[in-house]
């Protein structure tokens, strides 16, 4: 079998999360199937435009393939144009995931502009198997009002037992909620030294990464932080996604924060 | 199995072949010696070309598969890979062979090369007369082939000794015997003192190593290193382990998805869509390159990621010196 063949996927619906973000919904086809960890990522074809990796934003636990789409290139354009009924091409999934296993029972979730898209599948997880986790807390931010995803979901998160925390940069007059950095949202969290799931700006990573050792007795082999790279093959061949010795795409793209700080 | 070729069945013996499958062989053309397939041109068995044989197994542009559009929904065809037998490989670049093979064949596995591996066979030839450029037995690649071979050659006053290093070799020599004579135990002696022979040369060239190249690359500026670089990617283009590659569409509804080289050295290569790009300077990415050769694949695969052909070294404009890792001008 040729691991460059994509399986094909019917789209069947499309929601509006913001004016250049949708979150698309799949259902693969020829009976194909597979299971996946939040955090791990798929390689998505429009034939004819090419190929590029879109983290999963759906949880493994409900039974529907969603992908959180922001136009940004070529690709996505080519996305975000089809309809429902097109079919697009998926290959994976691929990458390592958030280790589930590994981490402590207590994870606090910061995310930044459409890194939260991988952070989605993570929180929905944990919704759904919430008796498996401690304390959580969830930390997102975004530029104005209009780019924040998933809005209709923070009110069943919070249902769920989960501390939830939205920051804007740039406020206007129908935002009441606060304005400022993610850190800004993390003070009253009541989670210390617990693992924390992390995906966003570099900038914003390593001002997470600090606060937490800092103030919240995390250790850097704990805070788990979801990379992006330039990515072709998936598949730890082509070489596009390398950092240091490591492959995004195999040994990533969830990497602890002390393996990763020094290329942030 | 080990027998000889004498000179003047050489070229029956390749055209015999060439009958059954795709005879790759370095030849001369416009005076340059090249690999490519062999139709009965010249063969250049004294410089190995600068284009590395290790593109047969990663051609600069190969299809991956064809896509054909039916109301709305694909359908996937893939090309048969075609038999070949690929002559002439120095031990360099069978240990360039054997490093992909280990990448490639690393879980999980690129299928697409692995077929075309397995439908290649292998006739590799000791360097007799290694070249001033040559580095190899200082990195353990050879002049002599230490790596798997169907067929290994080696050239000695009576003709070329022939000795078989798989199943497939062994056949390639029952079914042709009619073309080869028994070597006897003065050729086998033969070939032992020229190999001897051609190891003093390369190791009295230069004094080369591993652990020096790692330390150079420790203290290397690569900032002005970066500044002397011309970005022109000749380096990793005609490098045989370099395996960097690109994924692209060509044509709408129906079209192929091609495979084509693409190299770490050149700027748009880890830039991302948002166009932040985790190696922003040309010196970073040379750095890089080196880190990869010297440390990541010899950590991945056990064998360094350089094979000592030289070739970078015969095509970089910028004149830099690549193992002490300077600007010569």
């Amino acid at each position: 079998m040729n691991e460059y063949i994509p399986m094909q996927a019917e789209i069947v619906d499309i929601d509006v999360e913001s004016p250049n973000t949708y979150l698309i919904s799949l259902k693969l086809l020829d009976d194909m199937d597979f299971g996946y960890t939040p955090g791990q990522f798929v390689m998505v074809s429009v034939m004819g435009l090419g190929e590029c990796p879109i983290s999963i934003t759906s949880t493994p636990t409900r039974h529907m393939l969603q992908l959180c789409i922001r136009r940004a290139g070529r690709i996505t354009n080519g996305i975000m144009d089809s309809r429902i009924g097109d079919v697009l091409g998926i290959r994976g999934p691929y990458g390592n995931g958030f280790p589930l296993n590994e981490m402590k029972k207590d994870i606090l979730i910061a995310g930044g502009g459409s890194g939260f898209a991988t952070l989605r599948s993570l929180i929905n997880y944990i919704v759904d198997r919430r008796i498996e986790f401690g304390k959580v807390a969830v930390a997102y931010g975004a530029r104005t009002r209009q780019d924040l995803y998933f809005m209709q979901e923070y009110k069943g998160w919070q249902q769920a037992g989960i501390d939830v925390g939205i920051t804007v940069d740039i406020g206007d007059e129908s935002w009441k909620g606060n304005i400022g950095l993610v850190t800004s949202l993390m003070d009253k969290f009541e989670i210390y030294g617990g693992s924390a799931a992390i995906c966003g700006p570099p900038v914003m990573i390593n001002a997470v990464a600090a606060k937490l050792m800092k103030e919240k007795s995390f250790d850097h082999s704990d805070i788990y932080v979801s990379m992006e790279r330039h990515m072709k093959c998936g598949v730890g061949k082509c070489e596009h996604c390398m950092i240091g010795p490591y492959h995004a795409c195999q040994e990533g793209p969830v990497f602890t924060y002390d393996k990763v700080k020094t290329v942030l | 199995m080990k027998a000889l070729l004498p000179r003047d069945k050489l070229l029956p013996f390749l055209t015999e072949m060439s009958h059954k499958l795709e005879v790759v062989a370095p030849v001369l053309a416009n005076e340059e010696e090249v690999f490519c397939t062999w139709t009965g041109q010249p063969l250049a068995f004294d410089e190995n070309p600068l284009n590395p044989p290790t593109e047969f197994l990663i051609p600069h542009r190969e299809t991956l598969f064809r896509y054909v559009q039916e109301s709305g929904r694909y359908t996937f065809e893939e090309e048969p890979q075609k038999s070949r037998l690929v002559l002439g490989i120095r031990p360099c670049d069978l240990r360039a062979v054997a490093v992909l093979d280990r990448i490639f064949g690393a879980y999980p596995r690129d299928s697409h090369y692995l077929h075309r591996r397995r439908s290649t066979l292998i006739a590799a030839m000791n360097c007799t007369r290694p070249k001033e450029s040559c580095l190899c037995a200082h990195l353990g690649s050879g002049p002599e082939a230490k790596d798997e071979y169907d067929l290994l050659i080696t050239e000695i006053g009576s003709g070329y000794l022939v000795e078989a290093g798989s199943p497939a070799g062994i056949l390639m020599l029952s079914d042709h015997s009619e073309f080869f004579l028994n070597a006897t135990e003065a050729q086998l002696m033969e070939k032992d003192q020229l190999m001897k022979q051609a190891e003093e040369v390369v190791k009295s060239h230069s004094d080369v190593s591993l652990q020096k190249m790692r330390d150079t690359i420790k203290m290397a500026d690569w900032e002005s290193l970066g500044r002397e670089c011309l970005s022109c990617g000749g380096c990793t283009f005609i490098c045989p382990v370099c395996h960097c590659f690109n994924i692209v569409d060509l044509g709408v509804p129906d079209g192929e998805r091609v495979r084509c080289k693409d190299t770490c050295i050149l700027s748009g290569f880890s830039r991302m869509t948002s166009g932040t790009n985790p190696r922003r300077t040309q010196g970073e990415r040379m750095h890089n390159w080196y880190l990869d050769k010297f440390e990541y694949i010899p950590q991945k695969t056990g064998l360094p990621g350089c094979v000592g052909c030289g070739r970078c070294g015969r095509v970089c404009l910028a004149e830099i010196d690549r193992w002490k890792l300077e600007a010569v001008r």
